[in-house]
């Protein structure tokens, strides 16, 4: 059988079975990997009693660390703790590069800082936006100057994203790579049948119902879009705590009738939703990547979104800015352009617009890169620490020093070659 | 033919190659797929170009930060003068009846400055509230006093010391300073959670000195000080300052000489340590904060949250 090309390991806090952007993103750009002819595995915290080693789809080796994890998904911060077991995952499986996702994911920190101790290729994705002012934005950002200090290669999703990160790590902009996310446009097909009747136009929304979601802005927009044209009416689907507000909406207005809240709707029955309707509205204050409107876009409906330019071509997507008037205005420009459009010719250009199949390519010439990226010793790289800054910059490189240490006290106890290889099985595909 | 040998021209030098095509123009767009020409880390003169630095900052001016630093060390001199009234009642240098005759004129005063420095008149029925809600609170002190006498009898005086001292710390530096937590009513801001905390504090740290004290009338003459001052100063301060900024500054300078004068009565170190609190807060912290302003960088661009233009109304 032949060997893989690469053999690369994904980390992150966030995967199945816990669902989002990330865990997809992760989910399919593995399994396109594996069809390409590479190994991948993928290493994340135990989701409850889900511990150990798991076969997904294709033979995807998923390894769950015996780890709690804390709050908001994430493990515990102990930074020498995952040590032993990255060591033993990446001796086991022969890695050659590791890639982490996720910059707010506390265990892909830690297992880069230990995979560029042990000298493996490093690649990291970075798929949100993050503010410069608060508490919290201002410590994520020195962890993630941190880890980057010391990458080959980063990537991010948009270009808005790759502008975020470049100025939160201080990152040179030549070593990071826009790639975006895609979407499975074989899961969302338009309907079979076009809804027969021309004067009722349904407007989609589905989101999580918070204020980063602009559930405030659905507030002001419904009820003035339900007025100017008696024939709309909306679905609302997904859950959160701005819920309440969107009811009492309803009941001030007395919509019941014209406004369907559907509550949280599953992830296999998101398609389901998005084709009874004709135009999906996205609200959103701020998107590093919006998901969400690709889905929709592949299942044929017109678009009327805030804040994503560039994810969509000009004729699939009415842009607007955050503000009720303007979003009014964006939904009566989509109203009058919605009898020219064509469920299945819009779904047929997502498909060439978007796949996961080139995505994986692209992160394939990126992985290319980082392994011709020449090893740096202990002390070159230490010099890279020191540039991010006045105290922390020394913090950095002491943390970098006792973690090379407790690798070479690793590999007295335990070493290399006692280190037992997984076999490679083969999946038939 | 002959094949020339000399003189014959070189070979014609074989066409060019025909140049290749010209690369479509770079967009910024995520669809379609990697862009011919271009890898995915081409960075062009684009980036960054929407970001915005320093788009909110306020460049402040030394004077005007000298003299709104005065409002703090003027309420530094207001505390400083409670806690010396404090000292002398527990010396017993101030007895009873002075103490009430300064409640009294602090009453008094303290009316005239609000009743001077409204603009619009106060009605006899809005004079008639005051009263009675003075009046109430007073007789509400008069019957507890007793009980705030015997409150911490089996609490040694070190303790009570201590824990005055460390409440007062966190009156001042929780205390707000901009004047919105005693507000007159209709005020836009509601107090928020530090400010309460340090209001709390002080009554605490009043309850507390007052306990220590010989009889009923002193504890009940010092608690109604305390309670004025704490509760009303700073309501009177936010009025003479918005009437005019001239008798701000007048009134302030004259508490500061008047706190300065009896401090140094009581003791040499304490004055020494307050005239230097005092320069700090009204001249080294100006400057240090127009120093520290040349590093400030805000950063704003398209990755920033949208501020949604209406109010949310619950």
């Amino acid at each position: 059988m032949a060997e893989p090309k690469l053999r690369i390991l994904m980390v992150s806090d966030f995967f199945f079975p816990n669902f989002g952007g990330v865990e997809n993103h992760i989910y399919y750009l593995s399994q396109c990997l594996l069809n390409l002819g590479h190994k991948v595995v993928v290493m994340t915290h135990a989701y409850g009693n889900r511990t150990g080693v798991r076969y997904m789809t294709g033979g995807l080796k998923v390894y769950y660390v015996p780890w709690r994890p804390f709050t908001m998904q994430n493990t515990f911060p102990t930074v020498y703790g995952t040590l032993p077991i990255v060591r033993t995952i990446l001796k086991r499986e022969r890695i050659t590069v590791v890639h982490g996702h996720q910059a707010f994911s506390t265990l892909c920190h830690e297992a880069l800082m230990h995979a560029r101790t042990m000298g493996y290729r490093v690649v990291f994705t970075d798929h949100s936006l993050y503010g410069f002012a608060d508490v919290g934005s201002i410590h994520m950002n020195k962890v993630l100057q941190f880890t980057l200090a010391d990458i080959d290669q980063a990537i991010c999703v948009s270009h808005t994203s790759k502008e975020n990160t470049v100025l939160r790590s201080g990152l040179a902009p030549g070593k990071v790579f826009m790639i975006p996310n895609a979407v499975d446009t074989a899961m969302f097909k338009p309907a079979d049948v076009r809804p027969s009747s021309d004067d009722v136009i349904t407007i989609v929304v589905i989101s999580r119902l918070v204020y980063r979601k602009g559930a405030d802005l659905l507030v002001e927009v419904i009820p003035e879009v339900c007025r100017l044209y008696p024939n709309v009416r909306f679905v609302v689907g997904g859950d959160g705590p701005k819920h309440v507000r969107l009811e009492e909406m309803r009941e001030k207005h007395s919509l019941q009738d014209r406004v369907e809240m559907l509550g949280a709707v599953p992830h296999s029955r998101v398609r389901y939703v998005l084709v009874t309707g004709g135009i999906f509205l996205n609200s959103s204050l701020t998107e590093a990547f919006c998901i969400a409107i690709l889905e929709a876009a592949s299942c044929g409906l017109l678009t009327v979104s805030t804040r994503v330019g560039g994810v969509l071509p000009d004729d699939m997507v009415v842009l607007a800015e955050p503000d009720p008037d303007d979003m009014v205005r964006a939904i009566e420009k989509a109203i009058s352009i919605l009898p020219s459009i064509n469920p299945e010719e819009m779904h047929n250009r997502m498909t060439k617009l978007y796949s996961w199949q080139d995505v994986a390519k692209r992160t394939e010439i990126v992985y290319d890169r980082a392994l011709k990226c020449s090893n740096r010793s202990l002390l070159e790289r230490l010099s890279r620490f020191l540039s991010c800054g006045a105290w922390a910059g020394k913090v950095f490189c002491m943390v970098m020093i006792i973690d090379y240490l407790l690798w070479r006290l690793l590999q007295l106890l335990q070493p290399d070659d006692d280190i037992e290889e997984a076999p490679e099985i083969n999946f038939c595909n | 033919m002959d094949n020339n040998l000399a003189g014959d021209s070189p070979p014609p030098p074989p066409p060019p190659p025909p140049p290749p095509p010209p690369r479509p123009k770079w967009r910024k767009v995520a669809y379609g797929g990697m862009q011919i020409g271009y890898d995915d880390n081409y960075t062009d003169e684009t980036f960054l170009e929407e970001m915005v630095m320093n788009a909110n900052v306020v460049r402040r001016d030394l004077l005007k930060v000298m003299k709104d630093s005065i409002s703090i060390s003027q309420y530094l001199c207001i505390v400083a003068l409670v806690v010396l009234v404090w000292f002398h009642t527990l010396q017993s240098s101030l007895d009873e009846t002075s103490l009430l005759l300064l409640d009294l004129s602090l009453l008094a005063l303290g009316f005239l400055v609000l009743l001077l420095t409204e603009e619009k008149m106060l009605s006899l029925r809005l004079l008639l509230r005051y009263v009675t809600n003075i009046t109430f609170f007073t007789t509400g002190l008069y019957v507890l006093a007793p009980v705030y006498q015997t409150l911490t009898r089996s609490i040694s005086s070190d303790s009570i010391w201590a824990v005055t001292v460390s409440l007062l710390l966190l009156h001042l530096f929780l205390h707000d300073y901009s004047g919105s937590t005693i507000r007159a009513p209709g005020a836009l801001k509601s107090p928020s959670l530090t400010s309460c905390i340090s209001v709390n504090a002080s009554v605490v740290a009043s309850v507390f000195v007052a306990s220590r004290l010989p009889s009923r009338g002193h504890v009940f003459a010092v608690m109604l000080f305390s309670l004025q001052v704490f509760l009303f100063a700073p309501l009177v301060a936010y009025c003479i300052k918005k009437f005019s900024f001239g008798l701000h500054l007048g009134f302030s300078f004259a508490l500061m000489g008047l706190t300065m004068y009896y401090v140094y009565a009581l003791h040499r170190l304490f004055f020494v340590l307050f005239l230097v609190l005092v320069v700090v807060v009204n001249v080294v912290c100006p400057y240090w904060l127009i120093r520290m302003q040349e590093y400030k960088f805000e950063i704003n661009g398209p990755w920033d949250e949208a501020k949604l233009c209406f109010d949310i109304t619950d």
